[in-house]
């Protein structure tokens, strides 16, 4: 299980997370949702190390991460493809991968999880010597979430993969991201488009200003008249 | 695809033989006593490729910015000289090539050391720590040179002559070798990766720190070794040899052939050693000619940029016009020069070793606006390069297109 307890971080004087409690179970996928600013990629990047909260703690399975180097946090099975994308646009898709399995000493079992990844993602297959800078916004997310598959973590943190994309590779995402949760991928992900994430979320919280300010099912706040309201356009 | 062991080792096996071969080869060519100015020039362009190819592992190939790099240098080069003075004197006369060798790894090893320590903590911090200290340690090992007796002060150190042009060629060769088997291997992507975005890379599990320190210290321990070798092949060293000129002039080496570009940083290296050091021997000359060449180099600078900023014609077409665009700018100089030259108040003569600076940096000037990614960019030599500069389509772009 992955627990935060009372996180607080700031920028400078800038508090960006506020006494932050949140819990993610295996097996999940839990959404964080709120507008710009909220601080969704503050805590993900303090889970995964790339940044120190000033108190508070964050941990996976009873261990304490926030004293653990980025890496070292990969290595217990965490894996985050932060926001926007952030592939290594110089190199190609397969460098892109193998990066991805940086960690990992087991030869077949990185090549199987290669081949998982591209069955999944047929256009990374169709681009697999291709320089990755070149290819489109769509074929770039999913690389991000593929890079990201091959440390073959235990938990998924994806940040906004819907940014900035067409409506339907919109739900193409999303699938995706549910056929993963069904073949036994937990999944933390921050979404603006709160529409989506709820639908296919068992749990979300609200993140407001760096608070949060609400949490419960993906279909309860579906239906909460405040999120409707706020997040989801009345 | 399997891994053939018998295969990768015969390749490997063949390459080193090759490689010690062509440096034994080299070295018979530039024995005799008639040669020793060019043996010296070979020598030195040698240990030049060396420092430019380490530079380059730590600023172009990993992204960190060390302006340095000639105080580890000078701390191989004074290891080699004051060992060789003292404790192994006797080797170093008895058996020269074998201290030589040993002086190399001596010079290696303290300069990783140094390396290390000036490394570890300021590339564990975010931003570019780098640079300012190593514009220190520069500063600071010059000035511990020039107080300490035992380091001849000012005045310098003079230590056994050795010279191995086999040594100093087989020390470049090793240090692209190493290079280049880097990038080829996953974990040299992740050297890559860590220049292309930091943040990405300790996502993917990438220690950054770990990764930022072996480069620099890897760096370092070469161009100790290169400076060991410098020490034994001039039997002098003294601060001047490493001063700060010397950190910057490594640094445009690497930064004109294309940062990160192991081809282009060891082709710079040449160039920019040879450029100045041949323009030592000018004699003395008329005011006139280098204006008149200044105006001519102008004029081409300015066609060509005109050419490239208005004109996308095909390869061989653009080709064609710059080559003209040069010919006229040849033509210019040659007019103005001699123009200038019946001008009385250019008839004065000067020393032509005087315009050695400032000719190398219009060179750089005039490259870095028409190439401002350097002359390679991020291009390395390979075989599938030149067939495709041939015309042919190698099989690699056949698959990918
Ligand atoms: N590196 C930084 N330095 C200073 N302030 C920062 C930094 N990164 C984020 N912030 C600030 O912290 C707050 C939270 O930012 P964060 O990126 O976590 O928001 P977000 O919810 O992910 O927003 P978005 O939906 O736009 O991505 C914002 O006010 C932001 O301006
Ligand atoms: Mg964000």
């Amino acid at each position: 299980m992955l627990e935060t307890k009372n996180l607080n971080v700031f920028y400078g004087a800038i508090n960006a997370l506020n006494d932050v409690s949140i819990t993610v179970q295996p097996g999940e996928i839990v959404a964080i949702i709120g507008s710009n600013g909220a601080g969704k990629s503050t805590l993900l990047r303090t889970i995964s190390g790339l940044i120190r909260p000033r108190s508070g703690s964050v941990s996976y399975n009873g261990k304490e991460l926030t004293t653990l180097q980025p890496h070292e946090i990969v290595k217990l099975g965490l894996s985050h493809a932060p926001e926007g994308r952030r592939i290594f646009t110089n190199m190609t898709v397969e460098e892109n991968l193998q990066l991805g399995a940086y960690l990992r000493k087991d030869k077949a079992g990185v090549a199987a999880d290669m081949e998982m990844v591209l069955g999944r993602f047929p256009r990374l297959k169709e681009r697999f010597k291709q320089n990755s800078g070149t290819m489109s916004g769509g074929e770039q997310q999913m690389l991000a979430i593929g890079r990201a598959l091959m440390s073959r973590p235990e938990i998924l943190l994806l940040d906004e993969p819907s940014l900035g994309l067409a409506p339907f590779l919109i739900t193409e995402i999303f699938n995706i991201v549910k056929d993963l949760n069904a073949d036994g991928k937990t999944v933390l992900i921050v979404e603006q488009n709160a529409n989506r994430a709820l639908e296919i979320a068992h749990r979300a919280y609200v993140l407001e200003t760096g608070e949060l300010v609400l949490q419960g099912s993906g279909q309860e706040l579906l239906h909460d008249p405040k999120v409707k309201e706020a997040y989801l356009g009345g | 695809m399997q891994f053939n062991f018998g295969k990768w080792f015969g390749t490997r096996a063949i390459s080193v033989i090759v490689a010690v071969l062509f440096c034994l080869l080299l070295d018979k060519v530039m024995q005799g006593p008639d040669k020793s100015y060019y043996r010296f020039l070979m020598s030195l362009a040698g240990i030049y490729v060396t420092l430019a190819v380490s530079l380059n592992l730590i600023n172009g190939i990993t992204g960190q910015f060390s302006i340095g790099h000639a105080a580890f240098y000078q701390i191989g080069a004074y290891t080699g000289a004051v060992l060789a003075a003292n404790k192994f004197s006797h080797l170093a006369a008895t058996k020269p090539l074998l201290w030589l060798f040993l002086a190399a790894l001596f010079g290696a090893i303290a300069a990783g050391l140094a390396g290390l320590i000036v490394g570890l903590p300021s590339l564990r911090l975010k931003g570019d720590y780098l640079a300012v200290v190593t514009l220190g340690i520069g500063e600071i090992v010059t000035i511990i040179a020039k107080n300490q007796k035992s380091l001849g002060e000012a005045y310098g150190l003079s230590t056994a002559k050795i010279e191995s042009v086999f040594l100093i060629s087989l020390l470049a060769i090793v240090c692209i070798a190493v290079c280049r088997n880097l990038l080829k291997s996953a974990h040299g992507l992740a050297f890559l990766a860590v220049r292309e975005d930091e943040v990405a890379s300790a996502a993917m599990g990438v220690n950054l720190t770990r990764v930022k320190v072996t480069a620099f210290v890897l760096g370092s321990a070469f161009a100790g070794a290169a400076g060991a070798l410098y020490a034994h092949t001039k039997a002098f060293v003294s601060p001047p040899d490493f001063s700060m000129d010397v950190s910057f002039l490594i640094l445009t080496m690497v930064v004109l052939g294309g940062t990160g570009s192991i081809t282009g940083t060891t082709i710079a290296a040449v160039v920019l050693f040879l450029i100045p050091e041949k323009m030592r021997d000018l004699p003395y000359v008329q005011m006139g000619t280098p204006l008149g060449v200044a105006i001519g180099i102008i004029v081409a600078v300015v066609l060509l940029r005109k050419i490239q900023e208005s004109f996308h014609g095909s390869a061989s077409e653009r080709l064609g016009r710059n080559l003209g665009s040069v010919g006229i700018g040849i033509v210019v100089a040659f007019v103005m020069a001699k123009v200038l030259v019946m001008v009385p108040a250019f008839q004065s003569m000067i020393n032509g070793a005087l315009f050695r600076m400032p000719v190398l940096a219009v060179t750089l000037v005039v490259l870095m606006l028409l190439r401002p990614q350097g002359i390679f960019g991020h291009h390395e030599f390979s075989w599938s390069w030149v067939q495709k500069l041939l015309g042919k389509k190698s099989p690699e772009t056949e698959v990918a297109a």
